[in-house]
């Protein structure tokens, strides 16, 4: 404990609620030491809905993720998502004054704040600034502009923000258990940052987080995030689609939806059915299969089609050279990777985190993608803080090791 | 439940086996025999027939027939039918021999090639002289194997179905379809070797097993008798849960049956479910439910079971059925379209006998309408009228007035089918019930109570197939 840091990761999903714990080596390394969960409660399309519900079902993913790794936790990075989260691209600009020409660290937190005075909805708060570019004096592609020369300093940003109080409530909702939150990220910006390596993202690269109750989605070209955002349709919306169509109970239809259900259609024999077995409550029903499969890639296709749609509004997409990363619970649907290659027309992948140590078996399952993203996130930004404030950066390290 | 236990049947009667042989004509024929015996067949007798003793040597019948000794002198016929013919005319002696006594005939056949092409439809008259009653089962040749051969095996096979009760005939290219690209060639004619195996062997167990519900030769031949047609064969079993189900589905996706796609055009299909004193009622109902999905509703069912001990505990499901030529198919199809035009929903409501003059209704349906609704739609009713569906009550008060008409209106009708008319009121009513279910308030289920995600206009918490108005069962 002495020498290594203590990171967790809380993801408050629609369907499950995922604790990971992992340690930070002093190589750098990342290790995951346990990872909990426990099934959602009170959580509609990503937002809680019924907050005592959702406070319990947090706290039993918690305690479970503190047996299996053996730890205390005692503060959470946690993802948000939902249909309130929206993005946009814009520039800042600081000039520096006329006896300086060297840019330093106040400069570029300048630049940021200048980036982030534009006007979004009143009700909303800014979730992050990622940093695309910056310019200086007209020149394009810095990287790091401190030390540089100039007098002008440009920077693009890429701003994630949502509804204030929804983001709040996910806040207090882990406040009360009582956890300390160390910080707030999007779902897909933490997946990004275990589905996709480096030289994917330099390539350009479509992360699509499809969970229960939304689907997320971020935009990397050139190393950078260009675009982001949520749609509200989720592996629920399938799992209702199913349940109304086929007259079965939900329950039913989330296990038939696992189980057996595709999204690609004319594989199957006609007439060939899914026999399901009677149980209490509930009389035994036979499914034709391609009625299954039909339910299924309606919704996804519409699904891809908005998303395309949504992506399409930008140009960005047509520099993606990777391809798309379809992660996140839902991904597990047979054949999703044909549908949205043949929707999108470029080469698209079910994946899962890739670059960590530890817990393997709990790495290579989509639906953790998100949470162990997160730990990755935290380490990142946890490299970077030294150079932003140093007291900011010891109040966190007590905070953690108390 | 109920149970078909022993006790339940006929005492099982110890009955004579029918005497039946097999007959394989030409190496493609011997091979089949070969696979057959290979896979077990007490039940009857197999002789090879060939003109090239190299083959017959080979070959594992236990009684085996040289022809043409003096013709081909133990040589192959080089591909030439007329040799064939010749060679079996010479040893029509011998053949009959060997064939005496059967009450039934399966003659496998390659065609295409000399002695197959050219002996096989000697055998089979020969057969047909003494008394027994001939089924053929006839492969044709690879369409990579060229045109001649091609022609051969078709004049062959015309012949053959002069001749023979039935012919079974299996498209070699078919079968490619069943092997694996990759996989070697005596792959795919192993499976064509199996296939034709198979159905002998299936064929023989439905008429020597005692059955409860016997399928006897006439029922075979119903469901065979086609002009010059094509015949499906589907041949399953499984002995796991499921077994119903399995044993289907695997029937179905026997080459013959074109995943169970053909059987909707099939006017005879002959079932036989057979499995040990375990099997169920329920699960042949299963069964035939689900099989009665892949048929037209006028397809005649040929339904036989029986039990038998050996069978253990799998179920096997056997289906015949033959396919009339393309051209006879094509005269059937033209039928039914007339369909759409009976669409109109108040005039078929009212009285069926007035809807076969299709073409003139047309001008009935504004009329009711302008009488009953203000807005006549005429052609995109589902969209657009539920209330003609709500309001079905008020019709009736016009529809006197319009009886008048229709009098008038039938003369110029030509054929009415009574089978046309007794079918569309039943798709009408389907259809009507739809659109009511379109337009009762949609409900959201599970998200109810959430706030709606409406983008673009339309509140994507609703079913896709429900929005899109995609029919799912």
């Amino acid at each position: 404990m002495a020498n290594s840091d203590l990171i967790v990761g809380l993801e408050i999903g629609t369907s499950k609620i995922c604790v990971v714990v992992g340690e930070t080596r002093p190589d750098g390394t990342l290790r995951i030491l346990g990872v909990g969960q426990a099934p959602s409660r009170g959580v509609r399309k990503g937002e809680i809905v019924d907050f005592e519900t959702a406070m319990k079902c947090v706290h039993e993913a918690v305690v479970d993720a503190e047996q299996k790794s053996d730890v205390m936790i005692r503060s959470v990075y946690v993802a948000v998502a939902g249909g309130h989260i929206q993005s946009f691209n814009n520039r800042g600009c600081v000039l520096l004054p006329e006896e300086r020409d060297e840019i330093d660290d106040q400069d570029v937190e300048d630049v940021k704040i200048n980036a982030r005075e534009v006007s979004i909805p009143a009700q909303n708060a800014f979730l992050h600034s990622i940093i695309q570019h910056y310019q200086v004096d007209g020149q394009d592609g810095v990287l790091n502009p401190v030390g540089m020369l100039g007098g002008k300093l440009e920077a693009d940003f890429h701003i994630i923000h949502g509804v204030r109080t929804r983001i709040q409530n996910t806040i207090r909702c882990v406040k009360e258990l009582p956890l300390e939150v160390e910080d707030v990220v999007f779902s897909a910006l933490a997946s990004a940052q275990v589905v996709l390596t480096q030289h994917q993202k330099n390539l350009g690269a479509l992360v699509v987080d499809i969970g229960g109750g939304t689907t997320d989605y971020i935009l990397y070209v050139d190393g950078a995030v260009k675009q982001s955002g949520a749609i509200a349709i989720g592996g629920d919306h399938i799992t209702n689609d199913i349940s109304m169509g086929l007259r079965i109970p939900m329950a039913r239809a989330e296990k038939l939806k696992t189980e057996e259900g595709s999204c690609v259609l004319g594989n199957c024999l006609p007439g060939e059915t899914i026999l399901l077995k009677d149980d209490s409550g509930f009389a035994g029903k036979e499914i034709e299969r391609e009625t299954l499969n039909t339910i299924i890639h309606l919704r996804l296709r519409e699904t891809f089609e908005l998303l395309k749609r949504t992506v399409e509004e930008e140009p960005f997409i047509n520099y993606v050279g990777a391809g798309i990363f379809i992660t996140g619970g839902c991904s597990l649907v047979n054949g999703i990777d044909h549908l949205a290659g043949e929707i999108f027309e470029m080469p698209a992948h079910v994946t899962h985190a890739q670059t960590l140590s530890g817990l393997t078996s709990a790495v290579e399952n989509p639906q953790f993608s998100t949470a162990i993203g997160l730990l990755k996130y935290a380490q990142a930004v946890q490299v970077d803080r030294p150079r932003r404030g140093i007291t900011r950066i010891f109040g966190r390290f007590f905070s953690g090791m108390r | 439940m109920i149970q078909l236990s022993k006790n339940y049947s006929l005492p099982e009667r110890q009955e004579e086996p029918i005497p039946i042989k097999v007959v394989g004509v030409g190496s493609a024929g011997s091979n089949a025999l070969d696979r057959v015996l290979l896979d077990g067949m007490d039940k009857a007798d197999l002789i090879a027939i060939n003109t090239d003793v190299q083959s017959l040597a080979s070959s594992v019948a236990a009684r085996k027939v040289q022809l043409g000794r003096s013709s081909t002198h133990g040589l192959g016929t080089g591909g030439d039918p007329e040799l064939g013919y010749q060679a079996a005319i010479e040893s029509a002696d011998e053949i009959r021999q060997a064939i005496a006594g059967a009450r039934m005939i399966f003659i496998c056949a390659g065609l295409g090639g000399g002695t197959g092409s050219g002996a096989a439809p000697i055998v089979a008259q020969l057969a047909r002289e003494a008394g027994s009653l001939v089924i053929a089962f006839a492969t044709l040749p690879f369409s990579f194997e060229g045109k001649r051969r091609a022609a051969q095996a078709q004049d062959a096979l015309s012949r053959l179905n002069e001749i023979a009760n039935a012919v079974i005939c299996f498209e070699n290219d078919r079968m490619g379809d069943m092997v694996a690209p990759k996989a070697g060639i005596h792959q795919a004619f192993g499976i064509a070797d199996m296939t034709i195996s198979q159905s002998v062997r299936s064929i023989v167990n439905l008429i020597q097993r005692p059955g409860l519900i016997r399928i006897g030769f006439d029922d075979l031949f119903a469901a065979l008798r086609s002009q010059n047609g094509r015949c499906l064969f589907g041949f399953g079993e499984s002995d796991t849960d499921n077994r119903a189900h399995d044993a289907l589905t695997q029937a179905l996706k026997n080459p013959l049956m074109d995943k169970g796609r053909m059987l909707s055009e099939a006017a005879h299909v002959l079932v036989q479910v057979a499995g040990g004193p375990g099997m169920t009622l329920s699960e042949v109902e299963i069964l035939m439910r689900e099989l009665g999905r892949h048929v037209r509703d006028h397809t005649q069912i040929v339904f036989g079971t029986a039990v038998d001990g050996k069978m253990g505990n799998r179920l096997s499901v056997t289906i015949i059925s033959s396919l009339a030529s393309e051209d006879s198919i094509a005269t059937q199809d033209t039928s039914p379209p007339p369909e759409p035009f009976l669409a109109p929903p108040p005039a078929i409501l009212e009285q069926v006998e007035e809807q076969p003059p299709a073409p003139p209704k047309i001008d009935i349906v504004p009329e009711i309408e302008s009488a009953a609704l203000p807005e006549p739609a005429p052609d995109d009713l589902i969209a657009v009228e539920p209330p003609v569906a709500a309001e079905a009550p008020p019709p009736p008060v016009p529809a006197p007035s319009i009886k008048k008409p229709a009098p008038r209106l039938i003369p110029p009708k030509k054929k009415p089918v009574m089978e046309k008319e007794a079918k569309p009121p039943k798709e009408k009513i389907v259809q009507v019930k739809q659109e009511v279910l379109q337009f009762e308030p949609v409900t959201r289920g599970r998200f109810e109570k959430s706030e709606p995600t409406i983008v673009e206009g339309q509140d994507l918490d609703i079913p896709t197939f429900l929005r899109k108005n995609i029919r799912v069962k």
